[in-house]
């Protein structure tokens, strides 16, 4: 595991080579603590961040992600689980106030919630204004950059494949499953494998992944059938108000609520003799998202699609809103749930700082709470607690803790992760004992097979090599025969996401979009010259250079090495005509500059022209190059077989101007021979076509 | 070699018959769509029923009964029993269009082919699919990857994309590349070179107008005869593009404040419009947007009645209104029963929305000049009385008491079964729907007493009783019917199974139900009669596919490697073959009805892996998506018979050089303008500066084959300008 945090992680983003084959998961959030969930990981050059939340504990900047730890603008994507404020809250901050620019993706039902939930929470945050991380207006633009992905669809995004299976935590709850290059993550978010009033259970993914990150909320603690949990909550519920209390569940607005009015409004249509018993459901936020809870069934099980054919059961029967705590008639025993569920602020906290002092009234917590927030604190049963005007007051009411929250318990983690088997397990949402706990659990459960597991805190990061073998489908022409062993293969490489094609450069059209171009060039030169001129110089310089009529008009054309067509187009102007690549380019430079030099040096050249051609030019060659090798050797004299004797001083070289090769016993004259040949035929005699 | 691909059209080719495709991937059977015509003739299917059995699987496409009627009974008649996949949509607005077919046929004929059972165990066993998800088949079709994607024209509208081994067939028929109010367009045109492709050639020669005239045209026809006192009969489909119509109709009227009633009657209209309000998912961006931004769904409609019984119809006050009635065909249904009654007035309007089936009423409507009188069958079903009721109520109470002993037995049976079952009694969740409903796939008492404990707490049950009792006689009744009484199936009891079907239909709305209530006895009563037709009949393109144009710049667009045509006229097929063998691809079929072609690619292919030494010298060059290099490599075959490539030892071979880029005249000319060099287009090619032009030789839109590399040509004098604009010309593209 690695273990540097800090500045050290941006840094070693931009020295890492792009290609990296180790992939980087480190929590910004939720890393050994529970709240503001957000887990960063890069793999091959791709980014990703899970989840961008708040800390319910905290306010202002100190409730975000370690966002400062990272560059946003390097994530390509960005997936939010659920609309959950430890989940999703500080995503308008993060689209809005950041340089992020990549794509951000949620569930359906989860972004027409988050929008709701989010402009309640700015509503009801008690900050300071400059404390406030985002208004109104940044979560309206938010919703603009937000796309929405369906249960089982696969997107693609810069080369990452990605599709979310059911969580069951909540309404549009997903676990995002992430495929880099055939290496898979899996993010569960929170999850449930249990099916209740209105979820179904989360999914097992089809595929293991090669590393799970996965919530460990719970621990080690199982949770208790869910019949019981509801009969323990009916039943606190019905004694206390029957013996004329008032309950107060601080739940939060939106998700395992719903499913405990659900349970309220079955209870009470069961029991005729609660009916006078009011139950109050004090969130407008959550009538609100009544329609969304309407429109998405198709998100939900089978039990209230069926139900749904009948009425809605989201319409409650025995249960009415309560806009705020001054049109609540306070007079006798009644059920109220309020938000928030932390008891730090809001209309829940109104209510405790005004019940808790009475012994028979009670308090029922219904979900997992966050460290440091009061309802935590009450959970221990203090004796006195203190009140929202700073005074305290005596704790005598009744606590109780009946969790509901759709989240994992020990049992369901164990058994998700024996069936999935993932090589790598990373455990975050959850506080570092129980976790460590945890941990200690699964490492014993899967102590003979080579499973590795994490528990990061956050900005730790946790670093995993994965050597993914890149495979090429060579396809087309190339393909034709599979090559044997040492044999070469040449083409183009296409790369597209995280596949290679090997494709011969005509076919590039077919398997891909790409295209393939080929360029001609025709450029008129002045010239007035007879073109004859033109020939034998580029003779000179040109090994081959064929005379072939025009096809059409049956004008004599010249064209160099195959490669370049010079013509005659009038009296005064020459074309030529080549199709571009770096090579003829440069033909047809040294064909243009000569071209311009022979216009320039016109009369000298006319009389050359007339020379005979063959023989003579053989001679002035050998001429010139005995001439030249004077210069160089000074002794120097034709032997008698032909060959040219060269005397350095008691070294004597024979060289052979036919073949190039050289005889001698000095060895160090025989190289400065053969070079100077060399050097000096290439200068005197043409370019041959093979040599460009 | 790559997989073996062959296409055998069942149905459907070289004319507007329904959509039946069989193709066969590596021996592993696919249907496409399983379709049927309003006429519900058999012997369409005769080329189905033969290879019924040999099919592995069912794919659907769209909700309508061209593209999935003929399932129930391929299910039922065939032996086909291969899984079924669809979206979520087609699953559920085709079985309800199923319903709605069996019910108009119902009431007016004695119509055996399937019954509403059929339909239910038919669609019981389909997968429902998200849009671009995929779907690892198992077992003998290992290997193959299925994905629906969006196709527009009906909500749920499908494009398959078939996959294996990287190769992809894509069958797309029906598709509509336009965006609509309720659907988004089709997403055909991010498949890029599939290996085949196979598609309709249905709208081939037919050009739409702009939607903005034709959504005017639309509502002022309407509009003019509300005002002029007529009725206006729009004949339409039950769950498919009528919602297009009347979201059309929702928000003309509600802009301009508009009191004209619109009603919208089908057998299952409250149904079909109640579970369209949950498929917002499957909608337009603007759809889910206004959704998220105001809570308010597009189908919570406002001025649109439902209605379910054309009686509700006939109790409206008097005056103009628009109805929209299911049975585009005409040939029976509500559509037709009004029809019949407004054609004889002048100042009624009949609104085609859609092109009538071939051979059907609506298509004889749609001919130019219409005709000036049709004969029709004016069928009705009448309560049974005198004798006959006599008959019939003493057959019913003898299957009563039978049922009711029954029932009693079935039932005491369940509640043991529950008790069983490890959850409290108390806890009223053991009442849950569906763990018994898995258990009462099997029709009958025990599966309709489920229903009732599922959906109501025990307590009030007891008032239900008497309404799904009544019910629940009717199903052996079929059985017991006396022939010689002449008495059939009641129709409303025929309705009331479609509750039935529980967990598959699940919604049943109040209307249905007090509909079911109704259970008279009846028969069916014909008469003929000539209509004269006096009313107008308009036809417009309402029909949401792609236009002949368009789906010629999508086809090249796609540029497949083998282009298959079906379902349209022989003279659309033979047009869009002729147009796509020259600016498509070379190999273009139109097979025959029950014609085999092998489309089997004929790429080679093998697979090499890229070692990290050869990788680590390469350099991409990156081009849009996509990421180009030259290598040059040495092939090393591995002990396991693998390949992989490594660096040369030697020095690498010289090679041609390729110019890698699409090069755009037009953005070419602005590029060169924003260097500061004028250009112009004169004749085709662009003139740069004074001196230099450049042209682009060939027919660009061209792909496959050899042309498709482009030629470009710059001359020009010898000049500095010149070799300037040839260095711009070479920044498009990558040499390699």
């Amino acid at each position: 595991m690695g273990s540097s945090g800090g500045q050290s992680l941006k840094r070693r983003d931009s020295t890492l080579t792009r290609e990296s084959d180790v992939m980087t998961i480190t929590p910004l959030g939720a890393g050994s603590e529970v709240g503001r969930s957000c887990v960063f990981m890069t793999f091959k050059g791709k980014t990703i961040m899970f989840d961008c939340g708040i800390h319910p504990g905290f306010s202002g900047m100190a409730a975000l992600p370690y966002f400062d730890e990272i560059d946003p603008s390097t994530i390509d994507l960005l997936l939010i689980t659920h609309f959950h404020l430890d989940h999703a809250a500080s995503l308008p901050y993060f689209l809005e106030k950041t340089t992020f620019k990549g794509r951000v993706f949620m569930t359906h039902a989860t972004k027409a919630i988050y929008k709701l939930l989010l402009s309640d929470f700015v509503k009801v945050s008690k900050v300071s204004v400059e404390d406030m991380l985002f208004d109104e207006q940044d979560i309206l633009r938010s919703m603009d950059k937000i796309e929405v992905i369906d249960f089982h669809q696969t997107l693609e995004v810069n080369g990452i494949r990605f599709w979310c299976y059911t969580a069951g935590h909540v309404l549009g709850a997903a676990m995002f499953m992430v495929d880099i290059a055939g290496v898979r993550v899996l993010y569960t978010g929170d999850y449930s494998r249990e099916e209740d009033r209105h979820l179904r259970a989360a999914e097992l993914p089809q595929f293991s992944p090669d590393v799970c990150i996965i919530e460990a909320t719970y621990g080690v603690q199982l949770h208790q059938p869910r019949h019981i949990r509801e009969k323990r909550f009916t039943d606190v519920i019905h004694s206390t108000v029957a013996q004329g209390g008032r309950v107060l569940i601080p739940a939060f607005a939106l998700g395992r609520s719903q499913e405990l009015l659900l349970i309220l409004d079955e209870y009470w249509s069961n029991h005729p003799e609660l009916h006078n018993v009011p139950i109050y459901y004090a969130s407008p936020l959550a009538k609100r998202c009544m329609a969304v809870y309407q429109t998405y069934i198709n998100a939900m099980n089978e039990r209230i699609r069926n139900q749904f054919a009948n009425s809605n059961p989201f319409d409650f029967k025995h249960i009415s809103p309560l806009k705020s705590i001054d049109e609540f008639n306070d007079v006798g025993p009644s059920v109220v749930m309020a938000s928030p569920g932390s008891l730090q602020s809001g209309l829940s906290r109104q209510l405790f700082d005004k019940w808790c002092a009475e012994k028979k009234n009670a308090c029922l917590i219904p979900g997992y709470v966050v460290e440091g927030t009061l309802a935590k604190t009450i959970i221990n049963e203090p004796k006195e607690v203190t009140l929202m005007n700073g005074l305290t007051a005596p704790l005598n009411m009744q606590v109780h803790y009946i969790s509901f929250s759709a989240h994992a318990d020990s049992a369901q983690t164990t058994t998700f992760l024996e069936e999935l088997m993932p090589p790598n397990i990373i455990l975050v949402h959850g506080e570092a004992n129980e976790m460590g706990r945890l941990k200690q659990k699964l490492v014993t459960h899967f102590t003979d097979r080579n499973t590795k597991l994490y528990t990061p805190k956050n900005c730790q990061s946790v670093e995993m090599p994965f050597n993914v073998e890149k495979m090429a489908k060579t396809i087309g022409k190339l393909a034709e025969q599979t090559p044997d062993n040492g044999e070469n293969v040449s083409g183009l490489l296409v790369r597209k996401g995280f596949s290679y094609q090997i494709i011969a450069p005509d076919d590039l059209h077919v398997f891909s979009q790409l295209l393939t171009a080929n360029v001609t060039q025709r450029i008129t030169i002045p010239y007035s010259g007879a073109f004859g001129v033109i020939k034998h110089r580029l003779k000179q310089i040109y090994e081959s250079v064929d005379s072939v009529p025009d096809e059409e008009t049956g004008v004599l054309t010249l064209r160099v090495h195959e490669r370049v067509t010079v013509r005659q187009d009038s009296e005064n102007h020459l074309s030529l005509q080549w199709t571009a690549d770096p090579i003829s380019d440069m033909v047809s430079d040294s064909v243009v500059a000569l071209v311009l030099n022979a216009s320039r040096e016109m009369p000298k050249v006319v009389e050359e022209v007339v020379k005979d051609e063959g023989v003579e030019e053989v001679k002035k060659g050998e001429k010139i190059i005995h001439a030249l090798l004077l210069n160089l050797f000074g002794n120097v004299k034709y032997g008698e077989d032909g060959r040219l004797v060269i005397t350095v001083d008691d070294s004597v070289a024979y060289l052979d101007k036919q073949t190039g090769e050289v005889e001698g016993e000095n060895e160090g004259l025989k190289e400065r021979v053969k070079v100077a040949f060399r050097r000096i035929q290439t200068a005197v005699k043409p370019i041959p076509g093979s040599g460009i | 070699m790559g997989t073996s691909v062959q296409v055998t059209p069942l149905c459907g080719v070289y004319n507007e018959n329904p959509l039946s495709y069989l193709v066969s991937i590596d021996g592993f059977n696919i249907l496409i769509d399983c379709g049927w015509n309003d006429h519900f003739h058999p012997q369409l299917l005769q080329p189905l029923s033969r290879v019924a059995s040999t099919i592995d699987a069912v794919l659907l496409s769209h909700s309508d009964t061209l593209h999935l009627g003929a399932l129930p009974y391929a299910m039922k008649q065939f032996g086909l029993s291969a899984p079924v996949y669809a979206t979520e949509p087609v699953f559920r607005l085709g079985l309800l269009t199923m319903y709605d077919h069996y019910l108009s046929r119902k009431q007016v004929s004695e119509f055996d082919l399937f019954t509403l059972d059929d339909i239910d165990s038919a669609f019981q066993n389909v997968t429902r699919l998200t849009y671009s998800q995929n779907c690892h088949l198992s077992g003998k079709g290992e290997g193959i990857v299925i994905a629906p994607h969006v196709a527009g024209h009906l909500l749920g509208g499908t494009v398959w994309k078939i996959t294996k081994d990287g190769e992809d067939v894509i069958y797309a028929v029906d598709f509509n590349h336009r965006k609509e109010r309720h659907l988004n367009g089709t997403v055909l045109e991010s498949f890029v070179r599939p290996a085949v492709l196979i598609t309709d050639a249905y709208n081939a020669l037919s050009n739409q107008p702009y939607r903005r005239q034709r959504d005017q045209e639309f509502l002022d026809a309407i509009l003019n005869t509300l005002r002029g006192n007529g009725n206006v009969l729009l004949p339409v489909d039950t769950a498919g593009r009528v919602l297009e119509l009347l979201l059309i109709l929702e928000q003309h009227w509600e802009q301009h404040h508009l009191t004209f009633p619109i009603f919208f009657l089908t057998y299952v209209s409250s149904s079909t419009v109640d579970y369209v309000k949950s498929f917002l998912e499957w909608m337009s961006d603007s759809i889910a947007k206004s959704f998220e931004h105001t809570r308010d769904n597009a189908f919570l409609l406002k001025h649109v009645t439902l209605l379910i019984n054309k009686s509700e119809l006939e109790n409206v006050p008097e005056g103009p209104k628009v109805v929209l009635a299911s049975m585009a065909s005409l040939e029976v249904g509500f559509s037709h029963d009004i029809f019949v009654e407004w054609a004889v007035d002048a100042r009624n309007l009949v609104l085609f929305t859609e092109r009538g089936q071939f051979g059907t009423r609506a298509r004889m409507l749609q001919a130019d000049p219409p005709p000036k009188a049709v004969k029709v069958t004016l069928s009705k079903r009448v309560p049974l009385v005198g004798e006959e009721l006599a008959a019939y109520e003493e057959e019913q109470e003898k299957i009563k008491k039978e049922e009711a002993l029954k029932a009693t037995l079935v039932k005491e049976e369940e509640s043991k079964a529950v008790v069983g079952a490890d959850v409290g009694k108390t806890d009223p969740m053991l009442i849950d729907g569906h763990t018994k409903a898995d258990g009462g796939g099997v029709r009958g008492e025990a599966y309709r007493d489920v229903l009732i404990d599922g959906f109501v707490p025990t307590s009030s049950v007891a008032p239900m009783f008497p309404f799904y009792d009544k019910t629940s006689e009717w199903d052996d009744f079929g059985e017991v019917i006396n022939p010689d009484d002449y008495v059939i199936r009641d129709e409303d009891m025929d309705m009331g199974s479609m509750p039935m079907g529980g967990d598959l239909d699940g919604k049943l709305d109040e209307n249905t139900a007090s509909l079911m209530l109704d259970t008279t006895p009846s028969k069916v009563v014909s008469s003929e009669l000539t209509v004269q037709i006096k009313c107008s009949l308009v036809y417009m393109d309402f029909e949401g596919r792609s236009d002949g144009r368009s789906i010629k710049s999508i086809l090249s667009h796609v540029a497949p490697l083998k282009l298959v045509l079906v379902h349209g006229s022989a003279e659309a097929t033979e047009h869009l073959k002729q147009h796509c063998l020259k600016h498509v691809c070379p190999h273009v079929y139109a097979p025959q009805i029950e014609e085999t072609i092998d489309v089997t690619s004929d790429l080679c292919a093998y697979k090499v892996q890229l070692s990290e030494k050869l990788m680590s010298n390469v350099l991409f060059k990156k081009l849009g998506d996509y990421e180009i290099a030259w290598i040059d490599s040495e092939i090393e075959k591995t002990e396991g018979g693998s390949l992989s490539s490594l660096p040369l030892s030697t020095a690498p071979p010289p090679h041609k050089s390729v110019l890698v880029g699409d090069l755009k005249m037009a953005d070419f000319k602005q590029f060169l303008s924003s260097k500061g060099i004028p250009v112009e287009f004169s004749g085709g090619a662009l003139r740069c500066g004074e001196y230099v032009t450049l042209r682009k030789v060939g027919d660009a839109s061209q792909k496959g084959g050899a042309a498709a590399i482009q030629q470009i040509v710059i001359e020009g004098l010898l000049c500095e300008e010149y070799y300037k604009i040839r260095e711009y010309l070479y920044s498009q593209f990558y040499s390699l």
